[in-house]
């Protein structure tokens, strides 16, 4: 056995395109990152193509999109030559994704019981049972007070804080090693979403899994993973430790996008008669 | 009675069915002030924009705005003093009209005779090529759309205006911009702000003073400066300031 561990998730060079009428759009170009049992945060605008990343590791790129990579492999198991199918038994059971809004992503017209249930028993054998007591135990350890009375909820009579504790739970019942949350918490307020946050981090920790936590919310980021990725037009412009994130001393080792993404948004220590705005160099996407 | 405020609200309430969204709440804004509205969804601030603005006619209170004790329908004038920037320029703008037919359309509402010249001037004040004036909503960026919104709002001069979470769709970069906007024209135009805003950082930038609502009442009204010491009296506005500076590991 290596005293390295193995990284959990390999990435070298992926693209992702999509062929249009009017050309090929570059969602993602050239991104090459490595995932440990580690919270890493990708931060960037709308259309840096941080959404699309997470939906390339999964195989859930719509058409026409095409993904490309110099490598990709999961524990070492190359993904790119591996088929539909074996792509699908990996999604869900290995490797796991919470969208953005439980309002669209939870169907309506079934419990969230039985739906945390029913992704219990897509990836392991088991009775209707012990789907049902695995579902209590999971919605307990995402925090929710009376399981056994959210179990029979459907999706509109619960919050929008509960339903994504419902998704979180759903997704993490399978014990994936890599959990992606996409924008987990934009859509709830402040209080909850800390709270979610508190659930994912404890998750992490305890379960040893590997988290990619895509965001806008470059405070919250900063504050919340180990290592970030910041970017833009589809390309890494750095990678760096979250501290450094706020860290004054370490501001000329930035990237200039970072700063500027950092200098655009009010601050309440700092406050200013007018806010910097950003400058795009097209030099950063040459 | 206060005539020398622009908005005054008193001991406001509204009802939807059974629950009681807003409760007894009372304020009162300066000429030229900005002031703000923050709390949690559910919290009752868009519902009360929504009063002040006149699109919701359910409820009970006193609202003078411009010393004018409001009625539950509003006249014409009062669109022409007070007018609404929603949260989602994609949704607030109708996607087949272009910038040109958003704009015209409240002046010939209220036969504002030199149509052309204003369309003109509110394109120019809030940084709109002119190019764009034939341009349907899906050929703008988010920020540009929310300009048109602002736009659309400023082009019959009014003296009050409402926001509802304006930058809330919006990336960073282009937030900035707007506040940046919304700033430069409250100082040219002397207007009156109420900003409503889940972003505290958002809020104590834009805002002299600001009340934070929760369950519909309002728990406590504090100057920026009482915000950016991070001094506020109840424990809900700490906890609410606490949770916006980010995730905080135990341990």
């Amino acid at each position: 056995m290596s005293v390295i561990e193995q990284p959990l998730l390999e990435l070298d060079n992926l693209h992702v395109d999509f062929h249009t009428p009017t050309g090929i759009v570059q969602a993602v170009r050239g991104l090459s990152f490595t995932l440990g049992r580690e919270r890493l945060g990708i931060v960037g605008e709308s259309g840096s193509g941080k959404s699309m990343t997470g939906r390339a590791i999964l195989d859930l790129i719509p058409h026409p999109g095409e993904v490309r990579a110099d490598a990709m492999r999961y524990r070492g198991q190359d993904l790119l030559t591996m088929d539909k199918r074996a792509r699908r038994k990996l999604r869900g059971r290995h490797i796991s994704m919470v969208m953005q809004d439980p309002k669209f992503s939870l169907n309506p017209v079934r419990t969230v019981g039985d739906q945390i249930a029913e992704a219990y028993r897509v990836h392991h054998k088991a009775s209707a049972r012990e789907a049902k007591q695995r579902s209590l135990a999971m919605l307990e350890q995402v925090q929710i007070r009376e399981p056994a009375r959210v179990y029979e909820l459907y999706p509109h009579e619960v919050s929008g804080g509960m339903g994504q504790r419902v998704m979180i739970a759903m997704m993490l019942i399978a014990e994936p090693d890599i959990l992606i949350a996409d924008e987990p918490t934009s859509a709830l307020d402040v209080t909850v979403q800390l709270q979610i946050l508190k659930i994912l981090d404890d998750l992490v920790t305890q379960r040893g899994m590997g988290l990619i936590f895509i965001s806008h919310d470059l405070h919250l980021v900063q504050s919340f993973c180990d290592r970030v990725i910041v970017m833009y037009g589809g390309k890494a412009m750095e990678t760096l430790p979250a501290a450094e994130l706020a860290d004054e001393s370490a501001r000329a080792r930035r990237h200039p996008y970072t700063l500027g993404l950092l200098g655009c948004l009010p601050d309440l220590d700092h406050p200013r008669e007018t806010l910097a705005t950003l400058n795009r160099d097209p030099a950063w996407l040459a | 009675m206060t005539t020398n405020s622009a908005i005054s609200v008193e001991k406001l309430n509204v009802s939807f069915g059974d629950s009681h969204v807003v409760k007894d709440l009372s304020f009162t804004v300066a000429p030229g002030e900005s002031y703000g509205i923050v709390g949690e969804s559910g919290s009752g601030k868009s519902t009360v924009l929504r009063v002040l603005s006149g699109l919701n006619t359910e409820w009970s209170g006193s609202v003078e705005i411009a010393g004018q004790v409001q009625p539950k329908r509003r006249d014409k004038a009062f669109y022409r003093a007070v007018q609404m920037v929603f949260q989602d320029p994609y949704g607030s703008l109708h996607p087949k009209k272009t910038v040109d037919d958003a704009l015209a359309e409240p002046l010939a509402i209220h036969g504002v005779a030199d149509a052309e010249k204003r369309i003109a001037r509110a394109m120019a004040e809030v940084g709109l090529p002119s190019s764009f004036r034939f341009r349907y909503p899906h050929q703008l960026s988010g920020g540009q759309r929310q300009r048109v919104a602002i736009a659309r709002a400023l082009v019959l001069e009014p003296t009050i205006l409402l926001l509802d979470e304006p930058t809330s769709a919006l990336d960073v970069s282009i937030q900035a911009e707007v506040l940046n906007l919304l700033q430069a024209l409250r100082q040219e135009r002397k207007l009156t702000y109420i900003l409503v805003s889940h972003d505290l950082a958002v809020v104590a930038h834009m805002c002299q003073r600001l009340l934070v609502m929760q369950f519909g009442q309002g728990v406590e009204e504090m100057t920026a400066q009482t915000l950016a010491a991070r001094k506020p009296k109840t424990d809900y506005a700490r906890q609410l300031l606490t949770a916006s500076e980010g995730f905080r590991r135990a341990g």
